[in-house]
């Protein structure tokens, strides 16, 4: 049953994607997805007012 | 820091005041914070007059009006009976001036179930405001809100109307109320203080210089607002140290026990703290629900359902998905190292960079960097090499581009790309990810050797031409060349889905268990073999969890001291497992079953927030009698169905498991699916 490891790979759906040099890797989307697998790089959380009587 | 001007009505103060107050609080803050100023206003002064002085200090302006004219006439008429209706839609008009639009919050709207709600969400949305939120009028158990028809939900009916026609509308405006139900059923932060268990961190300067908490509590009783302090003889410290404060600070502890108890908390958190306000007897205080809670739970259950399921967390139903976040996550996790070294990583990282582009640049190209960057400890590389760099270690942007050539080389030996690649050995070899470890030198030696993709395989040297050696990726294990371990499954009808051995990659030491040393050929063999059986034995027993149950090929470490039967998952990417290798096929069998499913349950917590707030409650383990979080159950809950199918007995507790989870507050509306999916199954 032994085979070689060149036929073994992952079938990932092909989605138009950002090349590597164009995605942003310090944006909030980056900085939540990121954020749960590095803690470090999900940065401060920024919160704006959450004071109900105005916005 | 957010400074809002609020009243009373704050434009009474008049320009010159209001500018005087600009000036102060932007020279204070300046070099210290950025200083977020917003004013907020029923409009029916606003004129350009005021809005050159916002427009000069950047104070954003936010607006009250609480619908169509019938509306607004209900509560915002002159004393003398005339309506305010024209003077705000103008002061609304001229904030949505080409000139001042940059100032322009949004408008907020007072609820009052007498006015039509349909017609109140056509009115504000007309004037395109860039955010609107609705309000629930200021109530308590003393003096609970009127509700002509004696619905206990009337307002979450009227707010769920006016959700319904801002659907249909097509969402033209965010509206903060639902936005934050949105967010707390997705895991995320509240975005009022009105719901959600987030701490609230808000101060009110009177205008006597008094500091008091936030007005709303007024309404309570006399004198509800007070601290005692004031910004003449106190420090802000102190109001943040004051009791009233603490207490909406503490997030499920400061709600009360009728609150934990209940699935909507993380959403509702309780409700506005004013309205939970009541005088009388045991409930006396602020430990109560709102009295608003039959409104909020309808209106956050309503807005759930009201969230079709496709559209969430995608990756819970379907594998392809999954596959597609975690190699975005590593393609981000990538780019933010790049972005992070800054140049720091020199000329070697500048040219892999370089690099990756041009192999992104050709579908072969793509296919190669892609096999690398599946590669599950491509991800611990990147997560170590991240952690090297935050931390200052010595010499972490060489250790970053090591890494980069390192794996480039392997991409392109994949792609079949006809470029010298150069990649760092240590100790006289290196591991090229998903390929092999070549011996390049003597042991201890350390250096640079080009690597060039060559026929099925790839030639290595120290310089172009005859000192270079060929390896072919489909021989075996030859001197100086070791391949990783590849096996078909037995009868598997997916190629492709088979799993290999890595006891070579360098990164591969990321469980909880030590990494076992790389087996020799004849140990290696036995547990292929022993592996081979296991995974026959799932396909008789087992089908639906064979070979079609995996998303790809499974990358197996064998561990030193690993419990046998017990799967480990640890910091790396999708489809990688650790496990011990003494097993006999029925118990690697079961390790197999339960590893695949915690693999796959810990790619899904990597990329899809299933879960928030976990930990804050105990649940029981049906099958161990035991408290765990909620992680905890539903991890084990979804492994044991894999079990159950293999061995019946497994069966027990799942029930019992499946309806606790139902219940559990912690769960988003992707983890409700992931449970769905699973009661499917079961």
């Amino acid at each position: 049953m032994k085979t070689t490891e060149s036929s073994l790979s992952f079938a990932v759906a092909k989605k138009s994607r950002v090349p590597l040099a164009a995605i942003d890797a310090r944006g909030g989307e980056a900085a939540r997805k990121l954020g749960r697998v590095h803690v470090a790089s999900a940065g401060r959380p920024s919160q704006a007012s959450t004071f109900n009587s105005s916005l | 820091m957010s400074v809002i001007l609020h009243g009373g009505e704050p434009l009474l103060a008049g320009p010159a005041r209001l500018r005087r107050i600009c000036e102060e609080l932007t020279s204070a803050f300046d070099g210290i914070a950025a200083l977020d100023l917003r004013i907020h206003t029923n409009g029916l002064q606003l004129s350009p007059r005021y809005l050159d002085l916002f427009s000069e200090y950047d104070v954003k302006v936010g607006i009250s009006l609480d619908g169509d004219r019938a509306a607004n006439d209900r509560h915002r008429r002159f004393a003398d009976g005339r309506s305010s209706h024209p003077l705000v839609l103008k002061a609304v008009e001229l904030l949505r001036q080409e000139r001042y639009r940059h100032l322009n919050l949004g408008l907020l709207c007072t609820v009052d179930i007498s006015n039509d709600p349909v017609a109140v969400l056509d009115a504000l949305t007309e004037l395109e405001p860039p955010l609107i939120d609705f309000l629930l009028p200021h109530a308590t158990w003393d003096d609970p809100p009127p509700r002509p028809d004696g619905s206990p939900t009337a307002y979450a009916d009227w707010l769920l109307a006016v959700f319904d026609r801002w659907q249909e509308q097509g969402r033209p405006v965010p509206v903060r109320i639902f936005s934050s139900v949105a967010s707390t059923l997705n895991g995320g932060p509240s975005l009022t203080e009105s719901l959600g268990l987030a701490p609230t961190d808000l101060v009110v300067v009177e205008t006597d210089g008094s500091l008091e908490q936030v007005d709303s509590l007024k309404s309570a009783y006399e004198g509800a607002a007070g601290t005692g302090f004031d910004v003449f003889a106190h420090a802000f410290d102190e109001v943040a140290a004051h009791p009233g404060v603490r207490a909406r600070q503490l997030g499920l502890e400061g709600v009360s026990e009728t609150c934990r108890r209940c699935p909507v908390v993380r959403s509702c958190g309780g409700g506005l703290y004013t309205h939970r306000y009541s005088s009388a007897g045991d409930g006396e205080g602020f430990d109560n629900p709102s009295v608003y809670c039959h409104d909020l739970a309808a209106l956050v259950r309503g807005i759930e359902a009201r969230t079709p399921a496709d559209t969430v967390a995608p990756e819970v139903a379907d594998p392809a998905e999954l596959l597609a976040a975690q190699e975005d996550l590593t393609r981000t996790l990538l780019a933010r190292l790049h972005a992070d070294l800054d140049g720091r990583g020199g000329e070697r990282w500048a040219q892999a960079w370089e690099l990756a582009a041009v192999l992104e640049g050709s579908d072969e190209g793509a296919r190669g960097l892609d096999g690398v960057l599946a590669h599950p400890y491509t991800r611990t590389w990147l997560l170590d090499a991240l952690d090297a760099l935050h931390e200052g270690r010595a010499g972490a942007p060489s250790g970053a581009a090591d890494g980069l050539q390192t794996l480039l080389a392997a991409a392109a030996v994949r792609a079949g790309l006809d470029v010298r690649v150069p990649v760092p050995y240590r100790d006289g070899g290196l591991v090229l990810p998903t390929l092999g470890r070549l011996t390049v030198s003597g042991p201890g030696e350390r250096g640079t050797v080009l690597v060039r993709a060559a026929g099925d395989g790839f030639l290595a040297g120290p310089a172009a031409g005859s000192a270079e050696r060929r390896i072919r990726r489909s021989a075996a294990a030859g001197p100086g060349w070791l391949p990783v371990r590849g096996f078909a499954l037995p009868g598997d009808p997916f190629p492709g889905h088979g799993f290999v051995i890595d006891d070579l990659d360098p990164y591969r030491d990321c469980f909880g268990a030590p990494a076992a040393a790389t087996l020799d050929a004849a140990a290696a063999g036995r547990l292929g073999d022993v592996l081979t059986e296991a995974w026959a034995l799932i396909g008789e027993r087992a089908p639906a969890h064979g070979a079609r149950s995996l998303d790809g090929p499974l990358t197996l470490t064998p561990l030193t001291g690993a419990m046998p039967g017990e799967p480990s998952v640890g910091r790396h990417g999708y489809g990688a497992l650790g496990i011990g290798v003494d097993g006999n096929a029925r118990t690697l069998a079961l390790t197999l079953l339960r590893g695949v499913r915690r693999a796959r349950f810990r790619a899904l917590v990597d990329v899809a927030d299933l879960y928030a707030a976990d930990g804050s409650w105990e649940h029981r383990m049906p099958w161990k009698d035991e408290l765990v979080p909620l992680s905890g159950l539903l991890e084990a809950a979804y492994e044991r169905l894999a079990l159950a199918v293999f061995d019946h007995r497994f069966r027990d507790g799942i029930p019992q498991a499946l309806d606790t989870l139902e219940g559990a507050a912690e769960l988003t509306i992707g983890g409700k699916r992931l449970l769905a999916l699973m009661r499917k199954e079961f």
